[in-house]
């Protein structure tokens, strides 16, 4: 219990620090290239990823993309905190893969936790890596 | 870390259960690690969560597993709770009734194993979900449409078993379903409708088979596990025609429901039409704090405010058409020759024509946006709905409605609210926003969510779906004949589950006052 008490604290930290201006992070860096064109309706944000060749991208646009692309709860929430332009989660650049690890096992304020069974944890870290960037340009 | 027993286990008996299970399935499908567990409470528990905290989860992926697992379940009797894909938000989501119950997590199960263009129908396996089948679908381009909840992250059988409901024709989910194959409490299979026949051709074109139909049996209720079903889509339309009826006063509620319900009996509206208050609509698309941050129930000016803000009337209900040009076209006149009189202004409905892009038109897109209501109030928020069956009477039902909208206001909690008209009844639902961890919050909403019960029991309007927290209150308001029932569902979940391994107190049957052990 306590380790899990210790762990929510680090992930509010951990939050506070990226809803901080874009400013305060230092310079932005350049806007990707080789992500999947932002869908911005809501049958664009079902077949996301669909046709990549990246399993994380192809697992996020399955499993995430409904609420964090396009017209969604994630993304109005998330557009509240984050610097402009980075609400999609695809456009983050402050996203470690630890931390979006823990964010999907341990959920964050109305985000629901996902299951060892809805993805399992070579998949979670097939998606963190993904958003995390790594491997992209 | 802290272990959870399933009521009645000591821990070495538990543990020799979950031995078993793990020979059955594989050792990674059986989790029980408090990490794994708390993944699984709801998300919108009210407070921790943790009185309808599981001791395990077991996942299988075949039927012969869920087989393995009933039969194992039986001789160390350990109850287990199933669910599709356990996104019952707003009802306890995968969470069970009884605390300590394992969690049988279908999920895993997610074929789609035919779908038949022709005759359209298809048949699925319980962890196919409604974005899954959409997919499926559309990438083959398919003229099959779905109905979709407003929440459609979850199981299109999970959803269909507790009778959830969507707002296209095919929008009465559990009607849809044609055919099940189900494990009994005792492990055996069971094939209802014409897969009771040993190659059978019909199973999905029939649904009653010879003698009596079973089907309603396995739902909202705990006498076996469903592990495959048929449903039925809905042929892809000519056209269709779409449009939100702004009713501007709150009295308005009555007229305007005799007419949009004679039209549902009629069939000239296909669908179950849902008709919201002003929270319903700025829920989706702001919170609370953006309006008002008083105290107490949200004061009418302010819903008056975000009316005039967001184009909306005190009612707002959807309404689409659906069919051949002709039919769908005469249906519009129809509806502006009832309407505009009354509304004073001409309506613009929304045409869409085969070949056009899908967003146009009226078919059910799965979408989680709904969720974002759960936000209104900040924090992490949660969602109860009380939805009671009210016969279709504008002005029964809006007398009804004056009165909830008034305790709303006298607990101080924010009137939400919404009619949902089916064929023959409509549901006046409650909808109850709540930040789970404000504690006064939790004991507001449970305060309501009692009285609403109450009230509507004694002007004879029943519940027609429970949350996990309150099975046992809804079951008890079906009180005829001195609860006639009730004994009934006893009797037969008895004679089929005697160990009482399913679902216990799921709807109120099988319920027991003890729940599980923590050590
Ligand atoms: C904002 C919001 C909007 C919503 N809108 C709607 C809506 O419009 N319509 C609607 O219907 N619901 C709605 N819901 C409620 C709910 O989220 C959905 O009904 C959802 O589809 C249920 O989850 P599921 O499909 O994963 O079912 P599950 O959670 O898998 O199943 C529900 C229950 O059925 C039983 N069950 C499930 N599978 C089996 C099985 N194979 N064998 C035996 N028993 C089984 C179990 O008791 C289980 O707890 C909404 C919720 C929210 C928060």
């Amino acid at each position: 219990m306590i380790r899990i008490l210790a762990f929510v604290l680090g992930l509010i930290l951990a939050l506070a620090l990226i809803a901080m201006p874009a400013d305060a992070q230092g310079p932005a860096a350049p806007k990707s290239v080789n992500a999947t064109p932002i869908a911005t309706t809501a049958l664009g944000a079902i077949s996301y990823g669909a046709q990549s060749a990246n399993p994380g991208e192809k697992l996020f646009g399955r499993k995430c993309a409904f609420c964090h692309i396009g017209p969604s709860t994630g993304k109005f929430m998330l557009a509240r905190r984050v610097p402009k332009g980075q609400a999609e989660l695809p456009d983050r650049r402050d996203l470690t893969a630890d931390y979006v690890k823990a964010v999907v096992r341990n959920g964050l304020v109305n985000m629901p936790t996902f299951t060892r069974v809805e993805l399992t944890d070579r998949e979670l870290a097939q998606v963190a890596d993904w958003l995390a960037r790594k491997g992209r340009k | 870390m802290s272990i959870l027993l399933p009521a009645g286990m000591n821990g070495a008996a538990f543990d020799r259960a979950l031995g078993d299970f793990r020979r059955a399935i594989g050792d990674p499908w059986v989790l029980s690690g408090e990490e794994d567990r708390q993944t699984y409470i709801d998300p919108y528990a009210m407070g921790d969560g943790l009185d309808h905290d599981c001791s395990a989860i077991l996942a299988p992926g075949s039927v012969e597993e869920v087989q393995a697992i009933i039969r194992i379940a039986n001789q160390h009797k350990t109850p287990l709770w199933p669910v599709s894909r356990g996104k019952n938000l707003g009802y306890g989501a995968a969470s069970p009734k009884e605390k300590g119950n394992l969690i049988l997590d279908l999920s895993r199960m997610n074929r789609i194993l035919d779908v038949n263009e022709k005759q359209a129908s298809c048949l699925i396996e319980p962890g196919v979900g409604y974005f899954d089948l959409f997919r499926h679908l559309r990438e083959r381009n398919l003229p099959l449409w779905m109905s979709v909840p407003g929440n459609s992250w979850g199981s299109v059988i999970g959803n269909a078993l507790d009778r959830g409901i969507g707002y296209t024709p095919y929008g009465d989910h559990c009607e849809t379903l044609c055919g099940l194959e189900v494990v009994l409490p005792d492990g055996s299979l069971l094939r209802t409708g014409m897969g009771a026949m040993m190659g059978a051709k019909g199973w999905q074109s029939y649904k009653y088979g010879y003698g009596p139909g079973w089907d309603q049996m396995f739902m909202q209720s705990n006498l076996g596990v469903v592990v495959k079903a048929g449903l039925w889509l809905q042929p892809e339309p000519e056209m269709t025609a779409k449009i939100t009826l702004a009713l501007p006063r709150f009295d308005d509620a009555g007229w305007a429901l005799d007419i949009l319900c004679d039209l549902r009996r009629r069939d000239i509206i296909q669908h179950n039409i849902v008709f919201g208050s002003p929270v319903r609509a700025a829920s989706t698309m702001s919170q609370r704090a953006d309006w008002y941050t008083g105290p107490g129930a949200l004061p009418d000016s302010i819903s008056e405010q975000m009316m005039a803000k967001l184009g909306l009337g005190w009612w707002n209900a959807k309404i689409s058409l659906f069919g051949d040009e002709g039919s769908v076209m005469a249906q519009v006149a129809l509806i502006r020759r009832l309407f505009e009189p009354r509304l004073g202004g001409p309506l613009q409905f929304e045409v869409w024509k085969r070949g056009e892009p899908l967003e146009k038109s009226a078919t059910g897109i799965p979408t989680t946006m709904g969720l974002q209501s759960v936000n209104w109030y900040g924090g992490r928020g949660g969602h109860l709905s009380f939805a009671p069956v009210l016969p279709q009477d504008g002005d029964m039902a809006l007398a009804y409605a004056k009165k909830i909208k008034a305790y709303y206001e006298e607990v101080g909690q924010d009137y939400y609210a919404s009619f949902t008209i089916g064929r023959r009844h409509i549901n006046n639902v409650s909808l109850i926003l709540y930040n789970r961890d404000e504690p006064e919050a939790v004991t507001r909403v449970d305060k309501l969510y009692r009285h609403l019960l109450k009230e509507a029991a004694a002007s004879g309007f029943g519940e027609y779906r429970g949350h996990i927290s309150y099975m046992d209150e809804v079951a008890a308001t079906y009180d005829f004949a001195d609860g006639a029932l009730a004994r009934l569902n006893s009797r037969v979940k008895a004679a089929l589950d005697p160990n009482n391994i399913l679902a216990p107190g799921r709807n109120g049957i099988g319920s027991r006052t003890h729940g599980g052990d923590r050590t």
